[in-house]
């Protein structure tokens, strides 16, 4: 019994699979001169999922027209202030979009 | 002495070839009831470990499938001494048992499918038919109707991909006792599939795939396998 790979595109395979890879951090780097920006990465992360499930789930409702107009106007303006205050706060650290990613396995990535 | 473990198997007999495994370390099984444990005996811990490490224990783990049913262990798996090992089998001897069963005489076969998301996703051009609930035209409005766009550029493209998931899957219907699929894990990434395949339909799985292959240009398909069943052993938390 032999094992098989078969493809005619492995190049393309290759690619790909090297960017699942990237889905977890090969370390975490702390040390005295940025554990306050690694503590506010770790922070800012669990706030973005927390963020993009409440974004989702407004979405779901807007969808299924369950939400009254007065609703609406109260959860978009929650939704696009904190908004606002995440990229304030990714500025004051000085991170970007792509330090903030999760992969939460079999539901893809966070960004 | 520690003990360096590749594997279970469903046999408690000594190995009958010479066999060798990390280092060139004489493999050797230790029974346990019905079944064994194959290990290599260490003076100390294997370091470092690298890649071609990697390697030479899923070899062992392949030649040793060729024989008996394998539930291939972790790479890398150190006890300290034998009576660790034999500790463990006593105490995870049910949960083995009932995987070397489900597991007897099946072994694993990957499949991927790579189809052009990032393609799909430029061409992809925003709803027009926005909820009535974001008709007005105030700054929130327009920051929802954005978000909402998105949201259904997302659900199309999540749809399409199941859709041509199950046509894909559809091709392995019937050959396989167990299947596991991982969706869009990355955005053109379509498909990483692992299925669970009796030896009687190993050939059957091969030409499914081969159909399936020939069935479209714009997708890209690899095949990989027959594997130690690594996807479907059911631990006891899993």
């Amino acid at each position: 019994m032999s094992q098989e790979v078969k493809t005619d595109s492995p190049g393309d395979f290759l690619e790909e699979l090297e960017k699942t890879r990237d889905s977890l951090p090969k370390r975490i780097a702390a040390n005295p001169q940025n554990v306050e920006k690694g503590l506010a990465k770790l922070v800012l992360t669990l706030i973005e999922l927390i963020r993009k499930l409440m974004e989702k789930q407004a979405m779901r409702r807007i969808e299924n027209g369950s939400l009254s107009e007065a609703e609406v106007e109260r959860v978009g303006e929650t939704l696009m202030k904190l908004e606002n205050k995440m990229v304030e706060l990714k500025q004051i650290f000085g991170l970007e979009d792509e330090d903030l990613n999760l992969n939460l396995g079999p539901l893809g990535k966070l960004l | 002495m520690a003990a360096y473990i590749y594997g279970v198997i469903d046999s408690n007999d000594r190995l009958d070839a010479a066999m060798t495994g990390l280092k060139g370390t004489l493999l050797r099984n230790l029974p346990y009831r019905d079944m064994g444990v194959i290990l290599s005996d260490f003076d100390k811990r294997i370091a470092p470990i690298t890649k071609d490490h990697a390697f030479e224990h899923e070899k062992v783990v392949e030649r040793l499938m060729e024989h008996f049913t394998v539930l291939p262990f972790r790479f890398p798996t150190v006890f300290d001494n034998e009576e660790g090992v034999l500790s463990m089998m006593s105490a995870r001897y049910d949960n083995f048992t009932d995987n070397l069963r489900r597991l007897r005489g099946k072994m694993e076969f990957g499949i991927k499918v790579i189809w052009p998301g990032d393609k799909m996703r430029m061409r992809l051009t925003p709803d027009q038919n926005s909820s009535p609930l974001l008709a007005s035209d105030t700054p929130v409005k327009n920051f929802l109707k954005k978000k909402f766009q998105e949201y259904q550029k997302e659900k199309k493209i999540e749809n399409e991909a199941e859709a041509r998931i199950a046509l894909v899957d559809g091709f392995f219907d019937g050959l396989a006792a167990e299947k596991k699929l991982e969706k869009l894990k990355t955005e053109n990434l379509l498909l990483c599939a692992f299925y669970l395949v009796e030896k009687g339909k190993q050939e059957d799985f091969r030409q499914a795939f081969e159909r399936l292959r020939s069935s479209s240009g714009e997708f890209k398909y690899l095949f990989s396998g027959p594997w130690p069943p690594y996807n479907f052993i059911k631990t006891a938390n899993s």
